[in-house]
């Protein structure tokens, strides 16, 4: 039984960590642009994809194509924040209802070009690290190894550089951030960008693990959903929290109950969260 | 006089234009999965039928009763889901007019469009699993392919003979498909003695296994079973239950998905297991039709792609029999009545009086392989009688 429940905490932290990295992009570009992404999941499948033509097609090694992932992330989200919701800025619900279209459009788009079929992507590493009778796989290991350092990176980045100090100015206040000099039109497209780039790396760290198809992005969106919800829209510390906590409840009533009653108590918390704290964990009351 | 030349050039330009036959479409309807998980089956029923109508096509048509006819297949999406197959279901049946559907692929789906289906008389050639896909009371709905129902037992029987498997454990989605599924195998596994021991059940969109086999694999079981799983998900579980350094026996004893399991999982976490094959590359025509599919498609075959391509054929063949498109009644028949079918796969019957109570299920030979380097190897040759 001991040996269940640390293999379930084991699994948990790894699963709340991958959850994060989706999380915190998503929860990112809803503070700076006030617009509830629902394209986000599809960027985590471009993401796949970058890294899957990477790989197998270029034969490029594997922290080069995730820089590379990186890259065109970044300039793919900036772009659509320039044609896809710049004309939506103070519109959320048109925001909303513009990024389910680009959602649609890029599944569809990787539908034509790829097909319905899951792409092979072969195995980084193979093998286990053992302690005994606890088991850690070397694939998830290194996505976990991976996705932390992305995570330190991207909050040193936001918290000790001039661009990361004026993106958190803006998620405050967008006004007072602009009336202090903070440029919106190259910060706006930064943060979609920056949030973007969270997803498709986590769906290059992650294509090895669940694999490769059009169609991976509605899981990913739906627990970024779940997390952002829990520790507060617009909270990076409520959406680290929210993450990990989350993977150790799919974790351990996955484990210990069964996998659908891991769905209702993720659920159950939800809404008890949202009746008691309509604002999330950590989020701010709206002003 | 004149009525004559007239005649004569009628009867010449039916010579130039091969028959004195007024030319008219057939319309046939795909209803299958062309997104998500069950997309592979999907693609493979609807090219399946897409084949058959072009085989007869580029014979100038399907000739039943004088009248030739250009087959088209009008293809939609369920995506899996009974909601959506209603939905096409009622634009085939009352909009395109169809008489005829290859679909669906899942079972909850075609459990939904039945009432459809079977009240306006239309065919249906589904791939569903469900036991009650099939019944006395539903005369119009056919099922092309073996289910886990015929060929789990004889299976089962050899693998935990030859491979020693005491306790099974397996993942199964939670819907129809996956109640049936497991309900059968409990059976089958508890006759050959063994038991399925550790059973889980999950969403279908579900992609992390890991928490539920930790659970499993905590209980030790010597095997992990796959059938009931889509060709994605089944690679999913065996990647990962390697990857949680799981070595026993893994198996599939229905649903043929090496092809898309090797894909997702790799060659390496796939070698050893066991599968099941409706497919010999032995039979000529059989390679002959995977050689064509991959050569039209450019995608490797679905191991369910002959058994529509045999179905659909059947399908033409009755229609031809009866001497009618349109009266589906006698078209049912006539299917009912083909025996012995040279299909591409094998010798071909309906079966299933005894299980469903209507003769409406094929029965086709099936094997059993191993994974080795990616690729199936047949070990034992099977009927529904048993497995050597």
């Amino acid at each position: 039984m001991s040996f269940l429940i640390a293999q379930s905490l084991i699994n948990g932290v790894i699963l709340g960590t991958l959850y994060l990295l989706m999380a915190i992009g998503f929860t990112l570009a809803f503070g700076v642009m006030r617009i509830v992404n629902f394209a986000h999941g599809e960027f985590y499948m471009v993401g796949a994809f970058c890294a899957l033509i990477g790989v197998t097609w270029l034969g490029l090694p594997f922290p080069v194509t995730l820089a590379l992932t990186i890259a065109v992330a970044i300039l793919l989200g900036a772009l659509v924040e320039r044609v896809v919701f710049r004309p939506f800025r103070n519109d959320e619900l048109s925001g909303m209802i513009a990024s389910l279209g680009l959602a649609m459009i890029l599944q569809h788009g990787a539908l034509i070009l790829f097909g319905p079929d899951p792409q092979a992507f072969p195995a980084l590493v193979s093998g286990v690290f053992k302690w005994g009778a606890l088991i850690v796989p070397k694939s998830r290991a290194l996505a976990l190894g991976v996705g932390i350092v992305i995570l330190l990176i991207f909050y040193i980045f936001l918290m000790h550089t001039r661009h990361g100090r004026a993106l958190r100015a803006i998620v405050q206040d967008q006004e007072v951030a602009a009336v202090f000099g903070v440029r919106l039109e190259i910060m706006y497209p930064l943060g979609l960008g920056l949030g973007v780039a969270l997803a498709a790396v986590a769906g290059g760290l992650m294509a090895p693990l669940f694999g490769v198809s059009p169609f991976i992005g509605a899981t990913p969106l739906l627990k970024a959903f779940i997390v952002v919800i829990l520790g507060g829209l617009g909270s990076i510390p409520g959406a680290a929290l929210a993450a990990i906590l989350l993977g150790l409840i799919e974790s351990f009533t996955s484990s210990f109950v069964s996998a659908s009653a891991a769905d209702i108590v993720t659920f159950a918390l939800v809404i008890v969260v949202l009746l008691v704290r309509p604002a999330g964990l950590l989020g701010r009351a709206e002003a | 006089m004149k009525r004559n030349s007239i005649l004569a050039a009628a009867s010449v330009f039916a010579l130039i234009s091969g028959g004195a036959m007024a030319q008219e479409t057939l319309k046939i309807g795909a209803l299958v999965t062309m997104s998500g998980a069950g997309a592979s089956w999907g693609n493979g029923m609807k090219r399946a039928a897409e084949m058959a109508a072009e085989d007869v096509n580029e014979t100038g048509g399907l000739d039943v009763g004088g009248t030739k006819y250009m087959v088209e297949v009008i293809a939609y999406d369920d995506s899996y889901k009974a909601n959506e197959a209603v939905t096409a279901a009622n634009r085939l049946v009352f909009e395109d007019k169809v008489k005829y559907i290859i679909g669906t692929v899942g079972s909850a789906p075609i459990l939904a469009i039945q009432p459809i289906t079977e009240e306006n008389g239309v065919i249906t050639m589904t791939l569903g699993f469900t036991a009650q896909a099939l019944t006395a009371d539903k005369p119009y709905t056919f099922r092309p392919n073996p289910t886990t129902a015929e060929v789990a037992q004889p299976q089962i029987d050899w693998i935990v003979k030859t491979q020693g498997v005491k306790t099974v454990g397996a993942l199964f989605p939670k819907d129809e498909t996956g109640e049936a599924i497991a309900k059968d195998l409990a059976g089958a596994y508890e006759k050959a003695g063994a038991t399925l021991a550790a059973t889980e059940f999950f969403e279908r969109d579900r992609v992390d296994f890991i928490p539920l086999l930790t659970r499993i694999i905590a209980q030790g079981v010597d095997a992990i079973e796959l059938d009931g799983n889509s060709p994605v998900t089944a690679g999913q579980i065996v990647q990962q239950a390697r990857d949680l350094g799981f070595e026993g026996v893994i198996l599939r004893t229905g649903g043929p998905a090496t092809q898309e399991i090797v894909n997702v999982a790799g060659e390496a976490a796939t070698e050893g297991m066991f599968v099941h094959s409706a497919f010999d590359p032995g039979v000529e025509s059989a390679k002959a039709y995977e050689d064509r599919y991959v050569a039209t498609y450019n995608e490797p075959m679905n191991g369910f792609s002959p058994f529509f391509y045999d179905g659909t054929k059947m399908l033409f063949q009755a229609m031809q029999d009866a001497g009618t498109v349109e009266d589906t009644e006698a078209v049912k028949a006539a299917l009912e009545g083909i025996s012995d079918y040279g299909g591409i796969l094998g010798t071909m019957n309906w079966t299933g009086e005894d299980r469903y109570g209507i003769a409406h299920q094929l029965d086709s030979p099936f094997y059993i392989a191993r994974v080795t380097g990616g690729q199936e190897e047949i070990v034992a040759r099977c009927t529904s009688a048993g497995c050597e």
